[in-house]
């Protein structure tokens, strides 16, 4: 089983879908402003990748070759639209704030490379790890972004008034840049940053 | 691995079946919650524009049945002011009327930067146990800095003094103009005077702090580093309260009163 | 003289090779060659464009920039007295107490108060910066084992030339941590950055901070809520009533002359004109990035008025109001001009200084949201200096390569 826990572990700092191979940008960008709804698009993605991992191993061997990305598309857009149906049925509120990005999973990069780099080659359960290790990776990427975001751009964790903002009579003055999307992309270039500072081999050769 | 065409064919048939299947039963089953959700969301934007409830607290159950209750939502003609009966209040839909040819009108340049406006506006009659008027609230838009803000203003029986003021739907800049949302400044709206002793609409978001109530009637705190947020506050209220907007239905209602 | 060579050979050993305090010799170094010329040369192919060193260049531009800086004193003071005489209260903070505790009145007329209450809203911005920036490059400059270059010299001269004056302290600080760290360093330092680190600061506050860096209440060290004294830019009141408001508001001439409220260093164009002097007489600042921009402004403002609109009234508001508004002439003068993050093809200027005129009006003219272009347009020329320098070397090749009849 060593071998599921590296399918599983790899994807978190070692081979980081966003960190290292830095796909996925763009969600990561628009759903980061609070935690709540980075959690619930990262339960979805994790869903979604993980699922269309299981389905798209599953058929492999039926696929025929030359009309592949289609069919993975085709899987994953499905699994898209009932995760979208679902959470506007079920978490409305959220999935109001997160508009049009939940149905935008469909062009995140991390799920289609992960179905035609290792679901296409793989068997069911290794896929379902391989599925649930890269959103996790996606998703550890997304709530720090997002942790830092909310606190500084409006002093809250989880919604929860930490530092109160001067907007709300507190003492707190929000960070307006941490709210606008290029804030995500000073905070994700810094957690690169960091984590290649921390781990040497994930620099690119010049 | 070559398959033959009609290997890909009958492939490609099955995986748009089952998909196909999948998707649109969840679409079905799913549907009546999705709708009751918008609903409930419109909702409770109305009441607490209406004042029923404090902003973001959203009501439980029975308060929201007793307030839904007094809430009579009717649809008007915007330039007579009349109710118009032959339209479906349950099933009216005022953004989609205002972007049809058929059931809307193109209004002269304004500051509220507002093209089209519907024929009929669905609005909502708050009645005591006694049938009387206690109040109404009117749906409103307008242009802020970067997109159309959706809202409601709720008047009371007298039809001057502002209820409360909420937006539903707006993208403004987070922390500065997005803080029409803010509690806080919604909270300055109740109590202010929407008109002047002449009937003109007087209400303005001023450019930096107004007061009290009392020292200020017909003005409220500029949202700070918001300008064109708040003056688009100011221009999309006296355009609905004007008389292309509201202001021969309010008038009707007057007369009715008195 | 001899003593100080003393005290700092004697210390070197310290530094260098094996010594104890190995890791700080970028410390050592500054001080060192801030005093006395390098005593090394080059040891490998050397590229010469110019035989003036990094030091002697900024300290021109440092010297260049006497005139705004001796504005962002005098107008501060000025500014706030005058607010504060007709009417509108002082601030309620420390500058305010030392102010009146030394002594002075707030008068408009009396030079010296002005320059001492400028002074106190100044001076500080400028040491916070000075400090805070400073401890960054030399933290830099140890972990990566390099000298402290000079370049951030002139970064910290400018920086606080163009922020208002009741900015908060820990803003400013916040500002330049964020124009040395992610403008310069996370691009391997001094000539390797894109932007310009000064710029890079001032964009972070304005989009971070917006409330303390735009509107009309910052811009004078006073409260100028108060009705009668209104505390907006001309800029911005030139944004909403178009040319109108000049008249009887302000004349062409105070304008030219930096008596208004604005940025603290950037109000005077005739300071900024001064120092276009020195870069240009000294050959430190290109007079092609400057002219392109001039040109650029004129020519986009005459488009505009050409065109005209009927619902926005800065559409008519003429290039010669756009020199002397904002901080168009310091931005020209000082930021556009930048060496390391402007073009550095002799084409490649006029038309990187060029487009940073046409966008800096049609950013001031067209988005209400920003009434200030010329930041925004400074930056996203930035980013495309090394574009426009790379097809001006290529359209070069290509001609030269022509004349040979292949």
């Amino acid at each position: 089983m060593a071998n599921s826990r590296d399918t599983l572990l790899d994807p978190l700092f070692n081979n980081n879908p966003i960190a290292l191979q830095v796909l996925g940008i763009c969600s990561a960008l628009a759903v980061t402003t609070k935690m709540e709804v980075a959690l619930v698009m990262s339960i979805a993605v994790i869903a979604v990748l993980t699922l269309s991992n299981f389905f798209i191993s599953m058929m492999r061997q039926w696929i025929p070759a030359n009309i592949r990305i289609i069919v993975q598309l085709t899987v994953i857009a499905s699994l898209v639209i009932v995760t979208d149906q679902v959470l506007k049925a079920y978490f409305y509120d959220i999935a109001r704030q997160m508009t049009v990005f939940i149905g935008l999973i469909i062009t995140n990069c991390i799920i289609m490379g992960r179905a035609e780099a290792f679901a296409m080659q793989n068997g069911p359960w290794e896929s379902i790890v391989d599925g649930i290790g890269n959103g996790l990776g996606y998703s550890a990427v997304l709530m720090l972004t997002a942790f830092v975001r909310e606190l500084f751009g409006s002093g809250r964790v989880f919604g929860v008034p930490v530092m109160v903002t001067t907007n709300d009579g507190g003492w707190y003055v929000a960070n307006n840049l941490m709210v606008l999307s290029p804030g995500a992309f000073f905070i994700i270039g810094m957690l690169i940053w960091a984590l290649r500072a921390w781990k040497r081999d994930q620099v690119e050769a010049e | 691995m070559q398959r033959n065409a009609t290997y890909v064919l009958g492939f490609a048939a099955i995986v748009c079946v089952v998909c196909a299947v999948v998707v649109s039963s969840a679409a079905v089953v799913l549907k009546d919650r999705q709708d009751a959700n918008l609903a409930a969301y419109r909702e409770q934007n109305v009441l607490e524009a209406a004042g029923f409830s404090e902003p973001g607290q959203p009501l439980s159950g029975d308060e929201l049945t007793a307030a839904a209750a007094r809430l009579t939502p009717v649809v008007i003609d915007l330039d007579t002011g009349d109710l118009n009966a032959t339209v479906d209040v349950a099933t009216f839909d005022q953004r989609r009327a205002s972007t049809d040819p058929a059931t809307s009108r193109s209004v002269d340049a304004n500051q509220a930067r507002i093209v089209r406006i519907p024929n009929q506006a669905l609005v909502y009659e708050l009645r005591d146990d006694a049938g009387n008027l206690d109040g109404v609230v009117l749906p409103i838009e307008g242009k802020g800095l970067w997109s159309t803000l959706y809202g409601f203003v709720a008047l009371e029986a007298d039809l001057t003094t502002i209820r409360g003021l909420t937006y539903f739907e707006q993208k403004e800049t987070a922390g500065l103009g997005g803080e029409v949302d803010n509690p806080r400044w919604k909270a300055l709206w109740p109590g202010r005077r929407a008109f002047d002793e002449t009937g003109a609409t007087a209400i303005e978001v001023l450019k930096g702090a107004a007061g009290t109530v009392e020292e200020a009637p017909y003005e409220v705190d500029g949202l700070s580093g918001a300008t064109i947020t708040s003056r688009g506050v100011t221009y999309m209220l006296q355009f609905w309260l004007g008389d292309e907007g509201f202001g021969p239905y309010l008038d009707r209602l007057r007369e009715e009163t008195i | 003289m001899r003593f100080l060579r003393k005290i700092l050979d004697d210390q070197e050993k310290k530094f260098t090779n094996g010594g104890p305090l190995e890791r700080f010799y970028a410390l050592f170094e500054a001080q060192d060659t801030f005093l006395f010329t390098p005593g090394e040369t080059t040891r490998t192919t050397s590229h010469v464009r110019d035989a003036i060193d990094m030091k002697r260049l900024m300290s021109t531009v440092v010297v260049a920039l006497l005139g705004c800086v001796y504005m962002a004193m005098y107008n501060t003071g000025y500014q706030a007295n005058l607010a504060i005489s007709r009417g509108a209260a002082a601030l309620d903070n420390w500058q305010t107490t030392a102010f009146q505790s030394l002594g002075f009145a707030f008068d408009p007329s009396d030079l010296l108060a002005c320059i001492v209450h400028g002074a106190l809203y100044y001076l500080p911005v400028l040491i916070v910066t000075l400090a805070v920036g400073g401890a960054w490059e030399a933290l830099f400059a140890i972990v990566r084992g390099h000298e402290i270059n000079e370049g951030f010299l002139v970064t910290w001269m400018l920086f606080p030339l163009v922020l208002p004056p009741a900015i908060p302290l820990w803003q400013v600080a916040l500002g330049i941590s964020f124009g040395v760290v992610i403008g310069k360093e996370i691009f391997g330092g001094t000539g390797k950055n894109i932007f310009n680190p000064a710029l890079m600061s001032r964009a972070f506050l304005f989009f971070a901070y917006p409330v303390f860096i735009s509107g009309d209440r910052v811009w004078i060290a006073a409260q100028t809520t108060t009705d009668g004294v209104s505390g907006a830019t001309w800029l911005a009141r030139a944004a909403e009533g178009g040319q109108a408001v000049f008249e009887p508001g302000i004349s062409w001439w105070d304008a030219f002359m930096g008596y208004m409220p604005g940025s603290m260093g950037e109000t005077s164009a005739l300071a900024c004109l001064v120092g276009a002097a020195v870069l240009l007489i000294t050959g430190i600042g290109s007079w092609r990035v400057m002219t392109g921009v001039v040109l650029g402004s004129v020519v986009m403002s005459m488009v505009l008025n050409a065109v005209g609109s009927t619902t926005n009234p800065f559409f008519d508001v003429p290039f010669y109001w756009h020199f002397v508004l904002g901080g168009w002439a310091f931005g020209a003068v000082f930021m556009a001009t930048d060496p390391v993050s402007s073009a550095h093809t002799n084409t490649g200027r006029w038309i990187y200084g060029f487009l940073i005129g046409v966008f800096a009006i049609i950013i001031r003219v067209v988005n209400p949201a920003y009434p200030e272009g010329m930041m925004l347009a400074i930056l996203l020329m930035n980013v495309f200096a090394a574009t426009i320098d790379y097809y001006v070397v290529r359209a070069n090749i290509k001609r030269r390569s022509a004349r040979y009849a292949t």
